[in-house]
Parts: C-alpha cells; sequence; structure tokens
C-alpha cells in the first residue's frame, strides 16, 4: 500500500477542494457538546481528533427511511422501483465503522443483493482516519477494530506535525493527486504512525476478558445464563441500542397512499429487534415477547449468528450503545465479560 | 355513499379540531371522500346522522357523560383525538386537588352554580374504537386513520418508545445534556419534535403499551429528579393514569 504524507497546514485546503468538487462531503461535527457526522460547508467544521460520533455514518448507506418503490393502483397495478444515490464523501471514519460498513457490505449483497444500499455505496468514497482518542465505553482493540488495512479509499493518521496517508483505492489515489498537497512518506514517518497507533490500543478502557473468536462458543454455552433476565429488568425496550449501532441492519417495510387513495409508496425504515413488535407475526404471535428473550437475542446476534452467517461479529466494539443507553446495561463487552466470568465458576 | 364525519368538542382547547382545519389542501382532497356533517368550530348546521364522530376534550362534567354517550349510540366508529380525549390529558391535572377547591378556583363566589367531575378520557366512559394521541394530536396520523378507515385497512399506533425516532432523527439526547425526558415510556408517532426543537418530551403521546416505568423513574432519579418531580412530570399529560399516582 503506497503511503503519502499531507502537512496540516494543507489539509483544510484538501477538504475544501473536495467540498467545491461534485460530492457532498460528509464529517465529524460539532453537536450540543458531542460529535455527529453531517455534511462540511467549509474545512473548519470538521474535527478529526473526535472520539466518538453519537451516530455511524450508516445513514448514508442506509437512511432511517427511505422510498422502494411508488406505485399507482387503477385496472392494472403499476410500480416502479426507485433508487436515490447521490456522490458522498465520508471523511474522517474510524477503522471500526469502517469494519461495520464492509459487514453492511456483506450483509446487503448476499444471496438478496439489495440495489438501494448497493447504488448508494456504490457513490460512497470513504476517507478514513485513525481514531486515537478512544471513546471510554469502546473495546476496539479487543476485536481487531481498532485499525483496519481493508475498507477504505484514503486512511489518514495523525502522526503530529502531519497526517499519513495510506492509499487503498485508485480512486483515492485520483482524489489525492487531484485535490491534495502531498509528498512521499520517510521511513521514520511510518514508524511514527506504528507508535500512534500502539499507543491508542493502550488507551482503551474497556476490553473483552476473552478473545473475540471464542465468543460464538462462549454464547453457545450460556443460553440459560441469569445475566440476561438479570440485565434486561431495567430495559426499557427504547431501541437506542440499535438505533445508534453501526452495524445494525433491520428495516420494516410499509405501504402508504395518498388521499386519492390511486398513488402509493413502499417505504422501508429503522427497526430493531430490542423493540417490543419487532418479533410479531401475522396471527398475532410474538416470539420475543419479553425484554429478556429480546436482550439475549441483541447479544446473540453480536456475538454468534453473523460470526455464523458471516464470519464477521456483529459489534465492532465502538461503544456507541453502552453510551446511549440509559439504563447502562447496553454494553456487549460487559455482558459478555460476565458470561465468561460466569463460564469460569462452572468449569 | 360517503361516510359521514362528526366532530365534537369535550374539556380541551379545540387545538386538535384546528389541527384539521389547518390542513386546508388536504381538507378538500378529504372532503371528496367524505361528508362531514357536524363540525362546530368549522360549520353551523348540525347533522345528527354521523357514522364516525372524531371527539377531542376529556370528560369533565356530569353532562359531558351523557352527551357522549348519545353521541356512542349513534357512532359506528368513535375516535378520541388529542391527548385530552385520549389520556385525559392537562385536564386530569385537577383531580389531585379536592373538586370543590377545583370550582372555588376558578369560579370563586358562583362555584355554586356549576359541577365538575374528575377529568377521564373518553375511553372511562364509553368504548373507543381508536386513538389519536398527542397534544396537539399529529395532523398526519389523523390523516393514516382516516385512510385506512377508507380502505379497510387495519390503523396501529406505534408501540415503540419516542426515542426510536429521536435517534432517527439524530438528536442528541436531552440527559446528555444535563436534562431529562419522559421519551423512553412514551408512545412515538411525533418524530420526537420537542427533542428536536430544544425541549424534552413531556409525554403527551401517551405511554406505549409495556412501558418499563420503574426503570424510567429510576433513570429520572439518577439524574436528578425527586420522587415528586418524577410524579409532577407525568401527571402533566398521563395524570389520569397509574403512574401519576
Ligand atoms: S438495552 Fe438500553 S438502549 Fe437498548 S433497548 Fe434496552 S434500555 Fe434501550
Ligand atoms: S453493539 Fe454496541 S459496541 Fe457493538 S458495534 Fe453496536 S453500538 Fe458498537
Ligand atoms: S437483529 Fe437486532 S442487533 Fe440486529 S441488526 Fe437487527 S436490530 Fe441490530
Ligand atoms: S432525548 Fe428523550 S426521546 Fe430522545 S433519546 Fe433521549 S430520552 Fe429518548
Ligand atoms: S416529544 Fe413527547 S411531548 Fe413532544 S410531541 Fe412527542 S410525545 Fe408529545
Amino acid at each position: 500500500m503506497e503511503n503519502r504524507i499531507i502537512e496540516k497546514q494543507n489539509m483544510d485546503v484538501f477538504v475544501n477542494n473536495l467540498i467545491n468538487s461534485d460530492a457532498e462531503v460528509v464529517g465529524a461535527k460539532r453537536k450540543d457538546g458531542k460529535y455527529a457526522f453531517g455534511k462540511l460547508a467549509d474545512a473548519t467544521e470538521l474535527c478529526l481528533d473526535y472520539d466518538l460520533a453519537l451516530y455511524p455514518p450508516k445513514s448514508y448507506l442506509l437512511p432511517p427511511k427511505e422510498t422502494l418503490i411508488k406505485f399507482e393502483l387503477g385496472e392494472e397495478l403499476e410500480a416502479e422501483p426507485v433508487v436515490e444515490a447521490e456522490r458522498v464523501i465520508l471523511f474522517g471514519v474510524h477503522p471500526y465503522d469502517i469494519k461495520a460498513i464492509e459487514l453492511l457490505d456483506v450483509a446487503f449483497s448476499g444471496t438478496n443483493p439489495d440495489i438501494n444500499y448497493l447504488s448508494r455505496r456504490a457513490k460512497v468514497t470513504i476517507i478514513g482516519i485513525d481514531c486515537l482518542n478512544p471513546n471510554p465505553n469502546a473495546f476496539c482493540a479487543s476485536l481487531g477494530t481498532a485499525t483496519t488495512d481493508t475498507g477504505f479509499d484514503l486512511m489518514l493518521t495523525d502522526i503530529g506535525a502531519s497526517y499519513v496517508v495510506a492509499i487503498g483505492s485508485s480512486e483515492g489515489e485520483e482524489l489525492l493527486g487531484k485535490y491534495a498537497v502531498t509528498r512521499e512518506a520517510t521511513q521514520s514517518e511510518l514508524v511514527q504512525r506504528d507508535e500512534q497507533r500502539q499507543k491508542a490500543l493502550a488507551k482503551y478502557k474497556v476490553a473483552l476478558s476473552m478473545s473475540a473468536e471464542d465468543l460464538p462458543e462462549l454464547l453457545d454455552k450460556s443460553w440459560d445464563s441469569p445475566v440476561f433476565k438479570e440485565k434486561s429488568e431495567k430495559c426499557l425496550s427504547c431501541g437506542s441500542c440499535v438505533m445508534v449501532c453501526p452495524t445494525c441492519f433491520c428495516f420494516d417495510v410499509q405501504d402508504d397512499i395518498a388521499l386519492n387513495l390511486k398513488q402509493g409508496e413502499r417505504y422501508r425504515q429503522w427497526d430493531g429487534c430490542m423493540l417490543v413488535d419487532f418479533a410479531l407475526v401475522a396471527g398475532g404471535e410474538n416470539f420475543r415477547r419479553d425484554s429478556e428473550t429480546r436482550f439475549r437475542h441483541r447479544m446473540y446476534r453480536k456475538g454468534k449468528y453473523l460470526w455464523e452467517r458471516y464470519g464477521k461479529l456483529g459489534c465492532v466494539g465502538c461503544g456507541r450503545c453502552a453510551s446511549a443507553c440509559l439504563a447502562e446495561i447496553a454494553s456487549p463487552a460487559e455482558t459478555f465479560n460476565t458470561l465468561k466470568e460466569e463460564r469460569r465458576q462452572h468449569d | 355513499m360517503k361516510p359521514r364525519l362528526g366532530f365534537f368538542d369535550f374539556t380541551g382547547c379545540e387545538g386538535c379540531q384546528l389541527e384539521v382545519i389547518n390542513f386546508e389542501i388536504e381538507l378538500v382532497e378529504l372532503l371528496e371522500l367524505v361528508d362531514i356533517v357536524n363540525f362546530r368550530e368549522a360549520m353551523t348546521e348540525k347533522g345528527e346522522d354521523y357514522e364516525i364522530a372524531f371527539i377531542d376534550g376529556a370528560i369533565t362534567t356530569e353532562s359531558d357523560i351523557s352527551r357522549i354517550k348519545e353521541i356512542r349510540e349513534q357512532a359506528k366508529i368513535v375516535v378520541a383525538m388529542g391527548a385530552c380525549a385520549s389520556l385525559g390529558g392537562v385536564n386530569c391535572l385537577k383531580n389531585f386537588r379536592p373538586m370543590e377547591e377545583n370550582l372555588k378556583i376558578v369560579y370563586g363566589d358562583c362555584a355554586g352554580y356549576y359541577n365538575t367531575i374528575p377529568a377521564r378520557p373518553v375511553s372511562a366512559v364509553v368504548p373507543v374504537e381508536y386513538e389519536l394521541p398527542g397534544c396537539p394530536m399529529n395532523r398526519y396520523e389523523f390523516l393514516k386513520l382516516a385512510k385506512a378507515l377508507l380502505l379497510g385497512k387495519k390503523f396501529e399506533l406505534p408501540n415503540y418508545p419516542v426515542c426510536v425516532e429521536c435517534k432517527m432523527v439524530g438528536n442528541v439526547c436531552v440527559f446528555d445534556k444535563g436534562g431529562f425526558c419522559l421519551g423512553p415510556v412514551t408512545r412515538a408517532g411525533c418524530s420526537a419534535i420537542c427533542v428536536t426543537t430544544g425541549r424534552h418530551c413531556w409525554g403527551c403521546r401517551g405511554l406505549v403499551d409495556d412501558p418499563n416505568v420503574n426503570s424510567e423513574k429510576e433513570i429520572l432519579q439518577k439524574h436528578g429528579l425527586t420522587v415528586d418531580d418524577i410524579l409532577n412530570q407525568f401527571r402533566i399529560f398521563n395524570g389520569y393514569l397509574e403512574v401519576s399516582k
């Protein structure tokens, strides 16, 4: 992988050049004392040293609500798919969020390719940045998601006076050549990058007490653990944990019709397994009617089911769920560690 | 023949009826599909042959009770519009004081000429087919119900808390800004409008079907509210419910 250097004083120029290109540039901005991704109007709005954006950049690939089909009722039903995709450059995405997008890519392209997702994805450019100030709830170091070698067009690392830029795709290389002032990286600068990454790894406050590969097996043996009931007693079924999660991709599909009772649309909207009616099916049966089974299901999704299905864990350790959960029960790391402890006492 | 609708106001601010009038374009479209035969806020003629009755306002006097029972007898479908009709709403604040005292505060020396009873939602007096909670009700939800009735489709309110919609629009949680909020137990359907506009959720859409009130109360306490503060918050719109007592 080729590496270049952008001097810090040249970063604003790069960002502003991108903003003036034909793409929408999205980055982490300040919002009510937190950080949130949003459209950039100027480079000065962009925060590159943020710890965690409240919401992942997922909504640029899977919006909270989107129209899938427009239809018209009549003698014959007319229906037309709606596929909307704009060029977006995500600027300053942390590795764990890139890993999450890699999971979404797999989930939305498998046996039933999702044209809406894939059309958006094809128009999204990802400029990553290493996370050097992890959020207190994050545990990426335990999941191998603190850094990434894949999934980006460009990857920045702050080494003090400048950024090292790893080039991950020809598109990234082109953007750099066209819009940025760069120079070759020296060997010592690459060593500095490694040191920065190492230092960041040591800053994580939450860690798994086992290796990530052991999670599916641990969960396999933990179905009857009391921890699910204990924790879920406080659960508000508010869905905050799944709404802020970069790897959650569930949605609900509904039809809406205009007042003329002829034209209508089919849309989808985020949904999540922590909501009471998520597993409600025709006939009124709800196969996860209590918060204990929903709570357990989410943990199994994160640590076992997706692993078995896609070879990737359903959690990248960003810590957003733990930060968002008012009942303070949503962190998968906490539950996994409790389960591990139970096993230890059992064995 | 078009379905015939009637609109009836009880004790409330009539804001929910205004929501219907405020439609303008949609109202014209709606009138192609239905006949409105009774609507004091918008017209003078009064028809008594309505099939669907839309009620706004809470039940707060003895005469309200007999009037709503008559409406119920005539209508095939009764819809409670807004927090007052569907929850009791702010009217129930008076339930925490003796009725005589309420009369004195409002009517002074003339108190003896009036009667008042503890406020209650329509459903506490007669069966109600549909409720459109919110203060005021969400007029798009009103349209959704109208369309569902016209098409013979099922109509359901969201059964998840305001937090879901609050997250969908990308808000910073009020609790993270040092405030507090009833969103985690309140029924969604308003796009968390109060949080989005810089305030918090007061619960005007009522509670979700199975709210974890204990957990919510614990959270509010952890964020500095006393037990009294918490009850007062719930009482603003949900005074009729057990959680506020
Ligand atoms: S775990 Fe927490 S955030 Fe998730 S639904 Fe329950 S209370 Fe809400
Ligand atoms: S489960 Fe929680 S920590 Fe894991 S990816 Fe989702 S939000 Fe992040
Ligand atoms: S099953 Fe649950 S954990 Fe998941 S992707 Fe869906 S909402 Fe997220
Ligand atoms: S501000 Fe209120 S509604 Fe929004 S997430 Fe926080 S508690 Fe829920
Ligand atoms: S945020 Fe709460 S108080 Fe505001 S409209 Fe919605 S339900 Fe009512």
